[in-house]
């Protein structure tokens, strides 16, 4: 409980610890992309792919997809945490070890057993009529327990640590109610409180799922209720993807100041909106259920007022906050700052886009079409995944600017086209986890899908070249400022 | 009083007008979306009619049944154009996704397929022509072939 406020650098085992698990997040984002252009190549009848094959694909792809960036949010989180607490480094270290172990089972479960019920694999569709062997099934239910708990045992140490250090209160700024006269809890440190917290909540409701899967797999004549697992699944991933989103803008309200030289404010506006978002962010998943019309009505207007609620504060403040930072600051825009603004931009086009679908009135017509994975990959590829790299930047000093611009610039350029192919494919009703385009019964929908996947699939192919552009970067860069009186 | 003269010491008082009625604006707009749009969800849709014709809907892996009055009724599913039609969407299995589309290939409504739940999705054919039910729920392997035909006259 000291009034210790200033930032302390972390010791350099703390560096090692977070450049390892940001690395290994970034090899993984780097296969997963792969993966993800593979899926495109096939809808655009460029490569074929069996059914069976491309699912188990879709199904790595997005739990490798969101998986990764999820734990590479609660290593920036550590980060941020340990300049102003005592996260434990060991809880850390275990729980990257648990979380590499489920990615090598999860891998072996999708691509050789061919485990392929998708991400949120909806009950029962794991246990019926599988194209893949019951071990499968599985090693991917318990792959997925050993990294939720990996983000459970993370999450929960850093949790403690600020609590520790600030007090439930302060950790979320609601000192800034009542008297004012004490030092405000770092921007930073309220952000990090708020992807604590949901974060938990969330594994531990997705710990909860996979236990009753479990259950199934062992003895499967248990039967459950689909409605409440649908409901539990969506709870879990949907907050998880969404705070890893919120990770990444945690580390913006922490560096950003460091290149403009002015402290992020914590106003009663900015208390308001985060606060906002926790309490939202946890209900906010219904959105996914708007078309389950057995569901109550009122949880379904309850859907779209958290989803515009956990949206929509957040992105104000934040957009106002990095215009204040930047707006006549004298910023130079080097690599780092130039990766935030971009990845703030990407995240609020993706929010608005996520505002749309998460309308009900909307959602009758956008449900389960290309505009969803549209509007996601905007806010993560075009979005947190610039705030990682620059982030990951920073933290392994890297001195090749240049090269890791021109890097951005080729990724914004792929990445943005390529979702401009999902965006109009969901406008044009093309709908979402279809292996093939061809079986449609509309030719020129089946042309127009078919076309649109291919020229996906290209652009997917330019961000991946200039996400290797930034990768030689890292490795020259830090080649370049690795004299020893760094 | 001091608290607005320190203010002004670091940015202008403009920027904290600006806010203000950034913030209100914001306030006032989202408020209006929500009351404008959730006027127009698809489970208040024509409630207080009756509709004129029920078809209950059975989807499996990988097919759709059409049933009237517990009689399967055979494909494609005969419907007459402007009058409103209840589907009861249930599934025999895993979860589906029950998207019509238009003659022009457009979605225009949909439902999900839950097994245990029966969704009641209300729909005015205004277009005689060839409609299509896709799966829009991912529902395994043979997903993409899981289709339906309704004419509508
Ligand atoms: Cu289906």
């Amino acid at each position: 409980m000291s009034a210790r406020a200033e930032t302390r650098e972390p010791a350099a085992r703390d560096q090692r610890l977070v450049a390892t698990w940001l690395t290994t997040m970034l090899a993984v984002f780097l296969l997963m992309v792969v993966l993800g252009i593979t899926m495109r190549l096939s809808q655009g009848a460029v490569v074929s792919l069996s059914f069976p094959d491309f699912y188990a694909i879709m199904t790595m792809h997005g739990l490798g997809m969101a998986g990764s960036l999820f734990a590479a949010g609660i290593a920036m989180v550590w980060f941020v945490a340990a300049r102003y607490a005592r996260p434990s480094r060991a809880a850390m270290w275990i729980a990257y070890a648990l979380f590499v172990a489920g990615a090598v089972a999860l891998l072996v479960a999708t691509l050789v057993g061919k485990f392929a019920a998708g991400w949120y694999a909806l009950y029962p569709l794991p246990f019926l009529k599988a194209t893949w062997p019951s071990w499968a099934t599985g090693a991917t239910i318990i792959a997925l327990m050993a990294m939720g708990l990996a983000w459970l045992v993370a999450q929960l140490d850093i949790l403690r640590a600020l609590a520790a250090e600030y007090g439930i209160g302060r950790m979320f700024a609601w000192d800034r109610f009542r008297r004012q006269d004490g030092a405000p809890v770092p921007a930073a440190v309220l952000i990090a409180s708020v992807c604590a917290v949901a974060g938990i909540l969330g594994t531990i409701v997705g710990a909860a799922t996979l236990m009753m899967y479990l259950f199934k797999w062992f003895a499967p004549a248990t039967e459950f209720d689909p409605l409440l697992l649908k409901n539990s699944m969506f709870m879990f991933g949907h907050t998880i993807v969404n705070v890893a989103m919120y990770c990444g803008i945690c580390v913006i309200y922490e560096l950003m100041p460091g290149f403009t030289g002015r402290p992020w404010k914590v106003t009663r506006t900015v208390v308001l909106a985060w606060n906002a978002t926790l309490l939202f962010i946890l209900f906010a998943y219904f959105h996914h259920l708007y078309m389950d019309f057995a569901q109550p009505l009122a949880l379904q207007v309850l859907g779209q007022i958290a989803s515009y609620g956990s949206a929509v504060p957040a992105t104000a403040v934040t957009v106002f906050g990095l215009g204040s930072q930047i707006h006549r600051s004298g910023l130079r825009w080097s690599f780092v700052p130039a990766a935030f603004t971009l990845g703030i931009l990407g995240w609020v086009l993706g929010g608005i886009t996520a505002v749309v679908d998460s309308t009900i009135a909307v959602n009758l017509v956008f449900h389960n079409t290309l505009w969803v994975p549209a509007h996601f990959h905007t806010y993560f590829l075009v979005g947190y995944v610039l705030i990682l790299l620059g982030f990951l930047f920073q933290l392994l000093r890297s001195g090749a600017e240049r090269l890791a611009k021109v890097g951005l610039a080729v990724m914004v350029a792929g990445g943005y086209t390529f979702v401009l192919m999902f965006f109009l494919g969901g406008m044009d009703s093309v709908p979402r986890r279809f292996a093939t385009y061809q079986t449609i019964p509309y030719p020129w929908l089946v042309e127009r899908a078919t076309e649109l996947a291919k020229w996906g699939a290209g652009a997917g192919s330019v961000f991946l070249v200039g996400a290797l552009i930034f990768c030689v970067s890292l490795v020259l860069g830090r080649r370049r400022s690795a004299n020893p009186d760094e | 009083m001091r608290r607005a003269a320190s203010r002004k010491a670091d940015a202008p008082a403009t920027v904290y007008r600006v806010r203000r009625y950034y913030a209100v604006a914001l306030i006032a707009g989202l408020a209006l979306l929500l009351f404008l749009t959730l006027a127009r969800t698809p489970y208040v849709r024509s409630a207080l009619e009756t509709p004129d014709k029920k078809i209950d809907v059975v989807g499996w892996m990988w097919a759709w049944d059409f049933q009237a009055d517990g009689q399967s009724v055979g494909h494609p599913l005969v419907l007459p154009a402007r009058k409103l039609v209840e589907f009861a969407v249930t599934s025999k299995d895993v979860n589906h996704g029950f998207g019509i589309y238009d003659p022009d290939g457009r979605l225009v409504a949909q439902t999900q397929a839950m097994p245990g739940y029966v969704n009641h999705l209300r729909v005015r054919f205004e277009e005689p022509g060839t409609y299509h039910v896709l799966c829009l729920e991912y529902c395994g392997a043979a997903h993409t072939i899981m289709m339906a035909e309704i004419s509508v006259q």
